[in-house]
């Protein structure tokens, strides 16, 4: 890792100084910029807010931004952004592409909370995260995106979306190795695959801070979906979806949650849902638990 | 790894997709009884009477229903469609990794791999029971290669082995002596059958209309297996998150038939 600290766009370094957590190096360079303002929330809390941007407000093709980021022992820190990451066309077929990796160290806590990417119509974007965590580490996840710019009727219209999450555990024990690959094909594509839900999201908690909200979340999300499935009253219709009872519609938030890792010391959200803002609040409500641990509660 | 004695030897990226005779007499050390052809062998495996429990599954297909994703014909293969996308891109890998290196040391690798990538509860659960039941039952019935009953042994022993599905499905068809080809095409094969069979009991289409279905399907899976096929495990990636966070569902169903 330290080779490609030159190659980095962005680094930072978040240490104890004088008992807070503080950001001891920071490094950006064209297109990434960090805002990092003195104080958010309450000034009891310890953690450290880094924005992140990029000059025009969005990725353009053929941009590769990376960043790392070291959270020390007991520090507590949080990644997230002012809007919406915005990726733009593809040009002459090139990708672009966003790499973070983190290493978290003991009773440490690292919140990336940004918004949704949005990809307009035949943009190619991947991004891959790589979390490197101790056993008491405590790590919060939000990865979302929309469909693209739906209001100009922009829905999944853009041609690769790749997002890698992997957390390794005590250097190289995998605990989560995720990538969801959007890609439209000649087979199936993107719109066909998400229907009619115009935004897809994950969460990840995991760790010993986060155990309460945890518990809650799992509970919520039962709770939530318990009333949203089941049996429609008559089997498949031949004659293709004609109904306009409203019993037979699809629920417009669909959530699930799965525990991972030994003794479940991780849990993980997946979202599904019609609008962005249902979203916005869901993940507002569940995660207001945090206000304690960063000074500001996330999505709020 | 090194082979016990009356196995058949591999390369990794070994000779084009040859015919089961040949692959059959592969080894240095063959068997005193009667060669028989790989087709008998082969066809068990991939018969649904093989006590491996995978009609306990329906792959999100119940959870679909109950959210009301599954409201035509159309929908539902649709759905089956995407499952396989989804089979390809996400377990292929794991099939084919493990056939081409059907030893211990690939296998627990390839298994706390697939174990850290299966987020999904439900659908790591699916395969941890699927993949113990396939090798327990192929342990019994394959003896001529009894280092499947010793690496089950062991593996137990272990225990932290989560004997995943798509890995244990790869080195089995690799110690029966299967291309990798083959057990790629054969894993497709499988969960196409698994689906079409749960379509089935769940009532969205009758047993002749599912083996239509099913026939029609396998164009469209077979193209999916050309897409996906022979790729590194690090490839690996799932394709349709809807449907992950439906199946992710399937524990809150109120009433449900299925396991998965």
């Amino acid at each position: 890792m330290e080779s490609k600290i030159e190659a980095a766009t962005g680094k930072l370094v978040v240490k104890k100084v004088g008992g807070k957590s503080t950001v001891t190096r920071c490094f950006s360079k064209y297109p990434l910029k960090f805002i990092i303002p003195n104080k958010v929330g309450s000034s009891e809390t310890d953690a450290v807010w880094v924005y992140t941007l990029t000059y025009g407000g969005g990725i353009v093709s053929g941009d590769s931004i990376s960043c790392e980021i070291t959270v020390a022992d007991a520090c507590t820190a949080v990644l997230t952004t002012q809007a919406s990451t915005k990726v733009y066309k593809s040009l002459g077929s090139k990708s672009s592409e966003q790499i973070l990796e983190a290493k978290i160290g003991s009773d440490a806590l690292l919140a990336v909370i940004p918004d949704p990417v949005t990809c307009f119509s035949t943009a190619r974007y991947s991004q891959k995260q790589i979390f490197r965590v101790v056993l008491d580490s405590s790590l919060v996840i939000v990865d979302w995106i929309t469909s693209g710019r739906h209001e100009s009727g922009e829905k999944w219209d853009f041609e690769l979306y790749r997002s890698t999450n992997h957390i390794f555990l005590e250097g190289d024990q995998p605990l989560f190795l995720d990538s969801v690959l959007l890609e439209q094909g000649n087979i199936t594509n993107i719109a066909e695959r998400m229907q009619d839900y115009q935004v897809i999201a994950m969460v990840i908690l995991l760790g010993p801070k986060l155990k309460q909200i945890q518990i809650q979340v799992q509970e919520n999300v039962r709770r939530m979906m318990s009333e949203q499935l089941y049996l429609p009253s008559t089997g498949l219709r031949p004659h293709g979806k004609t109904q306009s009872d409203h019993f037979l519609a699809k629920p417009s938030f669909v959530v699930s949650c799965s525990a991972f890792g030994p003794k479940g010391i991780g849990i993980v959200v997946r979202i599904a849902a019609m609008t962005t803002e249902s979203v916005y609040r869901f993940l507002q409500h569940q995660l207001a638990g945090m206000e304690t641990l960063l000074g500001v509660s996330p999505y709020s | 790894g090194r082979l016990a004695p009356g196995l058949r030897s591999f390369h990794v990226g070994g000779p084009p997709e040859a015919s089961t005779e040949a692959n059959v007499s592969h080894g240095k050390e063959k068997q005193a009884s009667v060669e028989l052809p790989l087709h008998w062998s082969e066809w068990q495996l991939l018969d649904s009477i093989l006590p491996t429990g995978g009609f306990a599954h329906s792959f999100g297909l119940e959870a679909a229903i109950q959210a009301r994703l599954i409201s035509s014909p159309d929908d539902l293969r649709t759905y089956v469609i995407h499952i396989l996308e989804n089979t390809g891109s996400l377990l292929l890998p794991f099939v084919c990794t493990a056939t081409t290196s059907p030893d211990l040391e690939t296998w627990h690798k390839l298994d706390r791999m697939l174990d850290a990538t299966l987020t999904n509860e439900v659908s790591r659960k699916a395969s941890t029971a699927q993949g113990s039941a396939l090798l327990r039952v192929a342990a019994s019935v394959f003896t001529e290669v009894p280092s499947l009953k010793k690496m089950r042994e062991i593996s137990l022993n272990f225990g932290d082995v989560a004997f995943h599905h798509a890995p244990l499905f790869g080195i089995i068809c690799g110690l029966l002596g299967l291309h990798r080809g083959t057990s790629q095409r054969a894993y497709m094969f499988i969960t196409l059958r698994d689906i079409i069979s749960a379509a089935t009991r769940l009532n969205l289409v009758g047993p002749l209309g599912a083996a239509v279905l099913q026939h029609q399907i396998a164009f469209v899976a077979e193209a999916m297996l050309k897409k996906w096929k022979d790729r590194a495990v690090e490839e690996a990636c799932q394709t349709s998150p809807l449907l992950d966070t439906v199946q992710g569902c399937h524990a809150y169903l109120f009433s449900r038939l299925f396991c998965s």
